[in-house]
């Protein structure tokens, strides 16, 4: 018998719960757990579906899916929405507070998922900026990059060009919010943003305004 | 850009589907007739509320003419209070937690694949004032064996139909909500068990001795159940069409000391008598509040929250029920007047009985209506059309996988694939 049902067995009301509630209480692991699960995928982008309401990981935040070789994403969309397509929110009045103590059944029919972009993978050899030969699979798990990972896998600037080049996701708002992240990951080193700064000076040589409010914003 | 073809958009539309401009014409009549009712509702509403206020005072003359009476109608029996008596809502209990059940069902379709049913059952226990997670699930079984797919009663052995899982699922959906809130109770819920619809099983009346017999005590044990763990339960009626009360100021109307319907001397078949020769109204005596429910007169006296008096019903099932006695009241539940039905050891238990009315309210608030936990229930219930197409379809491919014989009727296979 495995543990989760052993657990099932012992409770009371073990019998009446959803599979999905059947969640072990678990001391910390050493691992940190995951943030998401995969529940649609593509070789270019992914949409999880966050472990906890209202839990996914920030928007430009690098993110790995396991796998044989570890795909690399950014958290370009975040969503919560009703899990039943034809029931919509409706407003009560209440704070959430109020709401989870007097109608807690609502927190159970929302879900929030997030969509990230795939910008690489990792093999044996480190870090690839490269698209993946395989997408990640439906229902494999989603972590938080390390700062290390971060910083290794935005060592390389190609990271840049492939958020320019994606289609269908806020541009300059993920670039900043990207580097950013990869900016915190090195603790600030000031030389990392120069650097970057001139390679985005390369690729948005034709645009200075743009280019110059994308850099006042990396910089605030 | 390319412009996709469209069918061109003349002529009649298609003749398979609900004729409505042939309706028309009736719904008009039906509109004309329904106008000249509520003319005529209206009066007899209002002689109702005369009544109610009249025998609010003598209700125990009413209450010694109701026991004396044989009416061809249900009567409410024990009462114990003037009959406009009102009970405001008591506060709810910070932490409480409710417990409620439904069932939907797959019915037994002889031109489907095989012969089994399904019955689904939704769980869900809402805990309040904890911040608890709640609990929403729920849990499908097939019946698909020899004894379970044929039953034999009152000495015939019967292929289940729909009416029999009718019975089966309404019992699941009573025995399962008390497994339910005792589970609860066991993890340290304080809990009210919630049932949606009536506690009579009044549809047993009528049925095979044997039958009637073993439901019954199946549906009683799972009261009794919860009566040793003093869980209150209750039957939420939404829009109820009873006129038990109403029915009591029928009585009253009477001008006999103790009716007897069946020798009613105002009915035109009777024979003539004094009483009849005197009587100046149309139809009968107690016809000037016939078709008034109980939920539309008390429409006009209950304030939101505020509960009626406790009734007896008296349902002639309820003989058999013991110390499960069905018990009711109205609640004015906001946009309705719901009736709650409690087993008679809820409704002689004050505290038992004041939760029950805060906690149906309370539902019927957060469910902007009706009770939230009812209508969760139902949702994790329910098994839609596209359920069970998609059911029979697995239910077909596992057994193709499995190299088993199985054929759907000719009739089923035209309704799927009609051609033209």
């Amino acid at each position: 018998m495995s543990k989760t049902q052993e657990y099932l067995r012992r409770r009371p009301l073990g019998r009446f719960l959803a599979d999905d509630a059947a969640v072990l209480p678990v001391a910390p692991a050493a691992r940190p757990a995951h943030v998401g699960e995969v529940v649609e995928s593509s070789t270019t982008e992914l949409i999880a579906e966050a472990c906890q309401l209202h839990g996914a990981p920030p928007f430009g935040r690098f993110v790995r899916v396991e796998f044989e070789a570890p795909i690399i994403a950014i958290v370009y969309n975040v969503f919560t929405h009703s899990i039943e397509p034809n029931r919509r929110p409706t407003a009560y009045g209440k704070t959430e507070a109020e709401l989870r103590l007097e109608q807690p059944q609502i927190f159970e029919l929302l879900r929030t998922e997030f969509q990230a972009l795939v910008v690489g993978y990792r093999d044996e050899y480190g870090p690839a900026p490269i698209l993946p030969p395989q997408p990640a699979r439906i229902h494999s798990f989603v972590y938080l990059c390390e700062d290390e990972e971060v910083a290794e896998f935005t060592q390389s600037d190609e990271y840049l060009r492939s958020i320019l080049g994606a289609a269908k996701v806020p541009t300059d708002e993920l670039l900043v919010a990207t580097l950013r992240h990869a900016l915190r990951a090195r603790g600030g080193e000031g030389a990392y943003l120069v650097e970057m700064g001139k390679e985005l000076s390369r690729l948005l040589r034709d645009d200075y305004d743009r280019l110059s409010s994308i850099l006042r914003r990396i910089a605030r | 850009m390319r412009r996709r073809w469209r069918r061109p958009r003349c002529g009649r539309r298609s003749k398979t589907m609900l004729d409505l401009p042939a309706v028309k014409s009736q719904i008009d009549a039906m509109v004309l007739q329904e106008r000249a009712g509520q003319l005529d509702f209206q009066q007899k509403l209002a002689l109702a509320l005369a009544e109610h206020e009249r025998w609010a005072e003598q209700w125990e003359g009413l209450s010694v003419k109701i026991e004396r009476s044989r009416t061809s109608w249900l009567l409410p029996t024990g009462l114990s209070e003037p009959f406009n008596r009102v009970y405001p809502l008591p506060p709810r209990p910070a932490i409480l937690s409710v417990a409620a059940t439904d069932g939907s069902q797959i019915y037994p379709d002889r031109h489907e694949i095989a012969g089994c049913f399904l019955i689904n059952i939704g769980y869900i226990l809402l805990p309040y004032g904890t911040g608890q997670r709640p609990l929403l699930s729920s849990k499908p079984t097939l019946f698909y064996r020899e004894e379970e797919v044929y039953e034999q009663w009152g000495g015939r052995r019967i292929l289940v139909n729909r009416e029999l899982v009718g019975f089966k699922r309404g019992l699941m959906e009573l025995t399962e909500l008390a497994e339910l809130s005792l589970a609860a109770q066991e993890e340290g819920h304080r809990v009210v068990a919630l049932s949606d619809g009536t506690l009579i099983l009044w549809s047993l009346e009528g049925k095979p001795q044997d039958f009637k017999e073993e439901y019954l005590a199946a549906a009683l044990a799972a009261f009794e159940r919860l009566r040793q763990g003093r869980i209150p339960l209750a039957g939420y009626i939404s829009r109820p069409g009873s006129q038990e009360l109403v029915n009591a100021l029928k009585l009253g109307l009477c001008p006999l000391a103790a009716a007897d319907c069946d020798r009613c001397p105002w009915k035109p078949d009777s024979p003539p008598s004094a009483e009849r020769a005197r009587w100046q109204g149309r139809g009968l005596p107690c016809g000037g509040v016939e078709g008034v429910s109980d939920a539309v007169l008390l429409r006009q006296v209950l304030k939101p929250g505020e509960r009626s008096p406790v009734y007896q019903s008296s349902s002639r099932i309820l003989e058999e029920y013991g110390p499960h006695h069905v018990c009711f009241f109205y609640l004015h539940a906001g946009p309705e007047i719901a009736r709650i039905e409690v087993p008679a050891w809820v409704a002689e238990d004050g505290e038992l009985l004041d939760l029950v009315h805060a906690c149906a309210y309370d539902q019927a608030q957060k469910g902007q209506g009706y009770p939230v936990s009812l209508s969760e229930a139902h949702e994790r219930a329910v098994v839609r059309s596209a359920d069970r197409e998609s059911f029979y379809r697995f239910l077909e491919e596992t057994f193709v996988k499995n190299d088993i014989r199985g054929g759907i009727s000719t009739k089923s296979l035209k309704k799927r694939y009609a051609g033209v």
